[in-house]
């Protein structure tokens, strides 16, 4: 194995540092006795993790991100599964433009589609329900599904059904048993990166979410407008304990890097 | 009647003809092989057989019944992938049971003919391993099983061993060809490898372009080829006066045609030569007997028995060739 040189460490070092600072001073912020941002010195004090319990709408936002984020997840990794397959082993006419649709929400800004979202709701009864927010983060979070789906529908083998074919599994028998399960690792890869997507989701989600259906980035955004306490800092301090500590079981459970990209032991 | 037959089958891709009005007469329990070179339409004729690709024109029958009208999953054929292809997420078991399972059959039973079948292949302590934590030679023969335990009418082999190494190669063909005498399934084996081919098959198929070259015993097609592309396909041969003779048959003789040693190679059961003469470059094979033979440089005189006659070849294209 080579080494590091002394100017590679320390550039990696540099680059650690300026990745987890932020993540450090938010944090530490967090634990301030003040009633605004400050870097607490000689005190610490738990004030703003108790002050949370008399906010209850930041409890409810983060439940609704969590439900808004697995729903949304799911239902586009359900889309991608007949799309990645279509789109992997055929060629038909519209299929390049059908891919480039799928995927064009990554190309369009999120701001674009938050006004968008928020006329064409309104036009149609959905303005501001919990309904309209999974459609809308249905479609920003698809990308990221099928571009995982369809990797793993790419990568099977054909051979493997064919012969479960000719043992005579009938193409119903063929999906249940031999493709999904084949391609369930890139599934959960996409659902995962679709969470995230969505979960950290607040341009768009801010034109179209109403009091009562806010996530929990929108409300800690429309928090900080009105008030400069370190209220939000705290909020973020226990996201991020919640985040390591859901890594940390995932990547106990199944591999994180199993996980994240996509590729599975069974798979050959 | 033959047990599977082939009429005139076509498949055209787009104006190219992959395979080219092939037709093909199989008895029950025979093991015919379907050889060439890559390109030549033996594997698109298989998966026609297997239901996976369809024929543009021509027939085939199973038992005298039309095998184009059934659908892929009802044909009964057992089938064993280039790439074996079992399925990664089911032990070694499951992937044997999986046709059984397929067929309805009871799980009383489905357990006791994976067993009998693992059994067949020697994999019986394995059942429980997943295909990845077994060797290529071991996968392959899950693959043989799972294809053999649903009992198929035929069995189809496309180019089963060709991921194996040399040595285990030439292990798995004795095996393949003792499995299939005794369970007695009608087999066809795709291969490019004429070696393989010949080992296994009670027939040759040789294609060439999507046409059969020839269809002959190894033994009849090796001694008399019907075309040039067979002679020089199977094993190496000498083209001499139009006729093709094998590097085996000749000798270093008193007088003949003569030649200078070009090269020699000592393969341990015999000596390959290189000779240098007037009518091209000869390649000599001699079995290696013990006795002095002429090294590299020396003048030799090269003879051979011309009766009974060799296969007069009338398109002479290539002065020697070396089949792959």
């Amino acid at each position: 194995m080579s080494k590091n040189g002394p100017l590679a460490l320390c550039y990696h070092a540099l680059f650690v540092a300026f990745m987890l600072a932020p993540i450090v001073v938010v944090v530490c912020v967090a634990f301030t006795p003040e009633g605004y941002l400050s870097f607490p010195t000689d005190h610490w004090s738990l004030r703003w993790f108790y002050a949370i319990g008399r906010y209850p709408e930041f409890i409810s936002a983060f439940w609704r991100s969590l439900w808004l984020g697995a729903l949304s997840s799911a239902i586009a990794v359900g889309f991608s599964v007949p799309a990645a397959l279509a789109i992997a082993r055929y060629r038909f006419a519209g299929r390049d433009a059908m891919t480039a649709l799928f995927m064009s929400p990554l190309m369009i800004p999120h701001v674009v589609l938050g006004i968008a979202f928020l006329r064409f709701f309104t036009e149609i009864g959905l303005g501001g329900t919990f309904v309209g927010l999974v459609l809308a983060h249905i479609v920003i979070v698809l990308p990221f599904a099928l571009r995982l789906t369809l990797a793993s529908a790419v990568g099977l083998d054909r051979a493997i059904e064919h012969a479960a074919v000719s043992l005579g599994a009938s193409e119903a028998t063929v999906l249940r048993r031999i493709t999904l399960p084949l391609i369930v690792p890139g599934l959960m890869s996409g659902w995962a990166l679709a969470f995230i997507n969505s979960f950290d989701e607040v341009t768009m989600t801010v034109f179209i979410a109403a009091p009562g259906t806010e996530t929990l980035p929108v409300r800690m955004f429309l928090y900080i407008q009105d008030n400069i306490d370190p209220l939000v800092t705290s909020v973020s301090a226990c996201v991020i304990a919640i985040t390591v500590v859901a890594l940390v079981a995932l990547d106990r459970a199944y591999g994180l890097e199993r996980l994240l990209i996509g590729r599975s032991v069974d798979a050959r | 009647m033959s047990f599977l037959a082939l009429e005139s089958l076509t498949k055209r891709f787009g104006s190219h003809p992959a395979v080219d009005g092939l037709s093909l007469a199989v008895e029950q329990g025979e093991f015919v092989s379907l050889l060439g070179p890559s390109g030549c339409g033996k594997t698109t004729t298989l998966q026609m057989i297997a239901g996976f690709v369809e024929p543009t024109s021509g027939a085939i029958r199973l038992a005298g019944r039309d095998l184009l009208a059934v659908k892929p999953a009802r044909r009964g054929l057992g089938i064993v992938f280039q790439s074996y292809a079992l399925f990664p997420h089911m032990t070694v078991g499951e992937n044997v049971s999986f046709g059984l399972e397929m067929q309805g059959v009871a799980s009383g039973e489905r357990a006791r003919r994976v067993a009998e079948t693992l059994e067949l292949v020697g994999l019986r302590a394995l059942a429980g391993r997943f295909p990845r934590q077994l060797s290529g030679g071991q996968q392959q023969r899950v693959a043989l099983a799972r294809a053999l335990v649903i009992q198929p009418q035929i069995l189809l082999l496309d180019e089963p061993l060709s991921n194996l190494d040399a040595k285990l190669r030439e292990e798995m063909q004795i095996e393949l060809r003792q499995i299939q005498r005794r369970v007695g399934t009608t087999t066809i084996l795709v291969t490019h490898d004429q070696a393989e081919a010949m080992a296994l098959s009670d027939r040759l198929v040789v294609m060439n372009h999507g046409r059969v070259e020839q269809i002959a015993p190894p033994h009849e097609a090796y001694e008399r080829p019907a075309t040039a592309f067979v002679a020089s396909f199977l094993g190496k041969t000498n083209l001499l006066d139009g006729a093709s003779v094998r590097p085996e048959k000749i000798q270093f003789a008193g007088r003949g045609l003569a030649g200078r040693v070009r090269a020699r190679v000592f393969q341990g059961n015999h000596w390959l030569y290189q000779v240098e003469t007037g009518s091209g470059l000869v390649t000599v094979i001699r079995q290696n007997t013990g006795e002095p033979m002429p090294a590299e440089g020396e003048a030799v005189c090269l003879a051979w028995n011309s009766s009974p006659p060799q296969a007069k070849l009338g398109e002479v294209s290539a002065q020697q060739t070396e089949g792959s």
